[in-house]
């Protein structure tokens, strides 16, 4: 029990001392439990705050709930928004990826944003390698690029900016840009679009290269143009210098020929010895001779020039052809030749057409037959081929004995200066332009020319011309005859400055006893026409002081003087003839001055004024008295007024309406009708008094009117006859009322 | 007989001739003168029984409706044979001459100055010629 006891105490004892750690233990939580006190007592005035504040936060809390609610419904419509935005875009982007134009977006540093698909398929790389890539990059000038979206920073925009992009095939663009902004107006970057310009480019090319092309050819045209107008201009120099050339040799060497012809003539009608005559005959033929050519090559000029005119003019075929063959009387006799001629007398008296030119054509062909015929005879034929109511077709032929043309040649003979042997000349002499000129004569009629010849047989040269016929009198011939008492009177006044001419022109006219002044130039004639009349002046055209043209228009224009003048000239080119004609100069002769020719233009140019004055003096004389004559009527009436009046009074009646029926079938063209009404009239015309000339027109209307034909002279004899009838009835009116008015 | 007038017809549509003819003849011969400017009148009045009727040959010219001169021939002489016409015309044309002759005509006068001497000759010639008729006739009837 001890033992018990012991472990008892020791337990007891470590109970103490455990008792002792735990009230120790005690003491301590007891000290830790008011501290806990005091921080429980600070936490609860802290959770008051934290209460007072919670609850502040719990208003608030409340608030932003409603306003939670509130923005709920915002949120949706946003939604909504942003789906319709989304779906907008969505379709822009469409647009922008459909487009064939590559875009690009790119942002301020210069770093691809965006593109759309032309853009890969145009730079052939994928979308995932070109964004966030440089722009530049995939340009063939990256500075320029780069330049170019600079650009549209700083400027906002570009427009069709030239750029190729760097693919396979090296695409020409232009590029348009602008810059895109956020809500603040911040730049975000730019918007590029690029127009594939390889077409356009293409086609530029294409066109620059055209035009390159067009205007080489251009050039290369006008060159030859500007070559052409050269030539042509040297042509026409040429021509112009050859007709100068020609107009000026003509003219200096017509001129000594005139004084060596004319003064040759003058001596050849004085007294001389037998000798002295023989040799002044060769002058002048030798002159002549050379005249002859000098006019043989001027014509041959014309002709080349296309200068020669055709006249139109009513001349008698016989008397023209045997007044012609005159001239070779003299030279047959001399060779003892025998000239037969034959004339068909079916052909019409009077014909028009050029009898100078037919003249000059047979004159060449006779005077050849002449040259070439030393024995036998020489037959003109004139023969009427065919005939129309209109035309005659004549055919003259000149037949020779002579030496004949060989066959070989026949064909050369019409070329210039060829003659049938080159020997010919130096035997039968001759130009060799004679021919040239027949046929140059006879082709632009309408004419042809042919020949037969055999050697030693003789040659026939025939040609055809065909002639208009006329009703018209052919002038001259007959009144040269007939004038000759009157022509001694005729009073010439000669404008000449060189003084050998002005003696041979007095010569002359002291020959044709002709009363003659002569005045050194045209200012002088002037002053000589005002202080006395002349019945024609010849008109040198080269003169000092005041030359031929001038005088001419002073006479034509200031003095109003319709005085007939002849230019005397020894330029007979076309183109001083027809500044003759200009100026109103009447005719031309050239130097030197062939007697016969003066002498036969003087009188028909006198003569002709001189009938025309007449008529003009006529019909003033008409005009101023009456057309009518009431001496028929007077003498049918026995001056019994009553029946004059009567007769006036129906011609007044039935005039005016058959002037109306006659004007109106003109202008319907009823023939018939105006037939009718001109018919009706012709009585009446010799009636009263009227100039048989009118009836005669009435005639040849009613003749035009009824075969209807040649109606195109109608109108005008129309009106003539109108103007006639009313005249006639204004007279009447005047001569009824005398009558009338006249007591018994 | 004589101490009849001769009875004369002029028929032309021309007034100014008609009435130049009409004074010519009343001037130089005592006629009994109708006048009548046209182939209708005339024959309108043919009962008057003229002795001689002057006839223009182109009566139709202005009046197209109108009877020409030939048409008036033929019908005077279906009337009366026996009086004579003496066609007028300002036409100097054998053809139509002719033809007014084969249409029984007594004569063609052209129109001109002379117009009234030669019908006033023919007139003349009517009349001799009448006479010789009827002379004859009466030596006919004796036979």
């Amino acid at each position: 029990m001890a033992k018990i006891k012991k472990t008892e105490k020791d337990e007891l004892i470590e109970i103490r001392k455990e008792l002792t750690i735990q009230r120790k233990e005690k003491e301590k939580i007891a000290v830790e439990l008011l501290l806990v006190r005091k921080e429980l007592a600070f936490q609860d005035k802290e959770k008051e705050k934290r209460a007072a504040e919670l609850g502040i936060a719990n208003k608030e809390l409340a608030f932003q709930d409603k306003e939670k609610g509130k923005r709920k419904v915002e949120n949706s419509e946003l939604e909504e928004f942003s789906n319709s935005v989304k779906l907008a875009s969505q379709y822009s982007r469409s647009l922008i990826e459909a487009s064939r134009d590559p875009m690009f977006t790119i942002n301020p540093a210069g770093k691809i944003t965006d593109i759309n698909n032309a853009s890969i398929s145009i730079t052939g790389i994928s979308r995932e390698n070109l964004i966030g890539t440089d722009f530049f990059n995939y340009f063939t000038e990256p500075a320029k690029a780069k330049e170019g979206y600079q650009q549209v920073f700083a400027k906002g925009f570009v427009a069709d900016y030239p750029l190729t992009i760097r693919d396979h095939k090296l695409t020409d663009v232009l590029f348009n840009g602008s810059v895109y902004k956020d809500e603040e107006g911040n730049v975000l970057g730019v918007v590029v679009v690029a127009r594939d310009i390889t077409e356009q480019k293409r086609i530029e090319k294409e066109l620059t290269e055209a035009k390159i092309f067009a205007e080489l050819a251009t050039g290369i045209a006008e060159e030859a143009k500007s070559k052409a107008e050269d030539s042509t201009r040297i042509a026409e120099d040429a021509v112009k210098s050859k007709q100068q050339f020609l107009s000026n040799m003509s003219h200096e060497i017509r001129t000594p020929m005139n004084a060596i012809i004319g003064f040759t003539k003058v001596v050849l009608k004085t007294e001389l010895t037998a000798k002295q005559k023989e040799y002044l005959m060769a002058i002048k033929m030798s002159g002549d001779a050379l005249i002859v050519l000098i006019n043989d090559i001027l014509d041959l000029a014309k002709v080349d020039a296309g200068k020669m005119t055709f006249e139109q003019v009513p001349f008698k075929m016989a008397i023209s052809i045997s007044a012609m063959l005159h001239l070779f009387e003299t030279k047959i006799q001399e060779k003892n030749l025998e000239l037969v001629k034959e004339y068909d007398p079916k052909i019409p008296d009077v014909l028009v057409g050029d009898p100078v030119r037919l003249h000059q054509i047979i004159l060449n062909l006779v005077s050849n037959a002449v040259k070439f015929t030393t024995k036998g005879k020489i037959t003109v034929s004139v023969h009427l081929l065919s005939q129309d109511e209109e035309r005659v077709t004549i055919e003259f032929a000149v037949t020779d004995t002579g030496i004949g043309i060989p066959e070989t040649k026949i064909g050369k003979i019409f070329e210039n200066f060829q003659q049938a042997s080159s020997g010919t000349s130096r035997l039968y002499g001759g130009t060799g332009l004679g021919l040239a000129i027949v046929k140059q004569l006879v082709e632009p009629q309408g004419g042809s020319i042919n020949v037969k010849s055999k050697i030693g047989e003789g040659s026939t040269f025939s040609f055809t011309l065909s002639f208009l016929k006329t009703k018209e009198e052919a002038e001259s011939a007959t009144k040269i005859v007939e004038l000759d008492a009157e022509i001694r009177n005729i009073k010439v006044l000669v404008v000449e400055d060189i003084a050998l001419n002005q003696l041979l022109m007095k010569t002359l006219l002291d020959d044709f006893g002709f009363e003659r002044d002569i005045v050194s130039n045209g200012k002088i004639a002037i002053e000589k026409l005002q202080t006395k009349t002349y019945d024609i002046i010849l008109m040198d055209l080269q003169m000092p002081e005041m030359n031929g043209f001038e005088a001419t228009e002073y006479i034509r224009n200031t003095l109003n003087s319709k005085i007939p003048i002849i230019a005397l000239t020894a330029d007979v080119t076309t183109v001083d003839l027809a500044k003759c004609k200009s100026v109103g100069m009447n005719d031309y002769i050239a130097k030197p001055v062939d007697e016969r020719l003066l002498y036969s233009k003087i009188l028909g140019l006198v003569k002709k004024p001189a009938l025309i004055k007449i008529d003009v003096n006529e019909k003033i004389e008409e005009k101023k008295s009456k057309c009518i004559d009431l001496d028929y009527l007077i003498h049918r009436t026995k001056s019994n007024p009553k029946l004059m009046m009567e007769m006036i009074s129906l011609y007044l009646e039935q005039t005016p309406p058959l002037i109306l029926i006659m004007k109106q079938s003109l202008h319907d063209k009823d023939w018939q009708a105006l037939y009718s009404a001109v018919h009706k009239m012709i009585p009446s015309f010799s009636i009263m008094g009227i100039s048989i000339d009118f009836e005669n027109m009435a005639k040849q209307v009613q003749e035009y009117a009824s075969t209807q034909q040649q109606t195109d002279g109608i109108p005008d004899l129309v009106r003539q006859l109108e103007n006639i009838c009313a005249q006639a009835c204004k007279e009447l009116e005047i001569e009824f009322d005398m009558i009338k008015n006249t007591p018994l | 007989m004589k101490n009849e007038k001769i009875k004369l017809f002029l028929v032309d549509d021309d007034a100014v001739f008609l009435k130049s003819l009409e004074i010519e003849f009343l001037q130089h011969a005592d006629f009994a003168i109708e006048t009548f400017a046209t182939g209708e009148l005339c024959l309108q009045n043919i009962s008057h029984n003229p002795d001689v009727i002057i006839l223009d040959y182109f009566l139709d010219g202005i009046d197209k409706t109108a009877m020409n001169g030939m048409q008036t021939l033929d019908k005077i002489k279906v009337f009366n044979p026996d009086i004579s016409v003496i066609m007028l015309s300002s036409q100097d044309k054998i053809e139509v001459a002719v033809n007014c002759m084969h249409h029984r005509a007594f004569d063609y006068v052209v129109k001109s100055e002379t117009a009234f001497t030669r019908l006033q000759k023919i007139i003349t010639t009517i009349f001799q010629y009448k006479k010789m008729e009827k002379e004859l006739n009466w030596y006919m009837e004796r036979m």
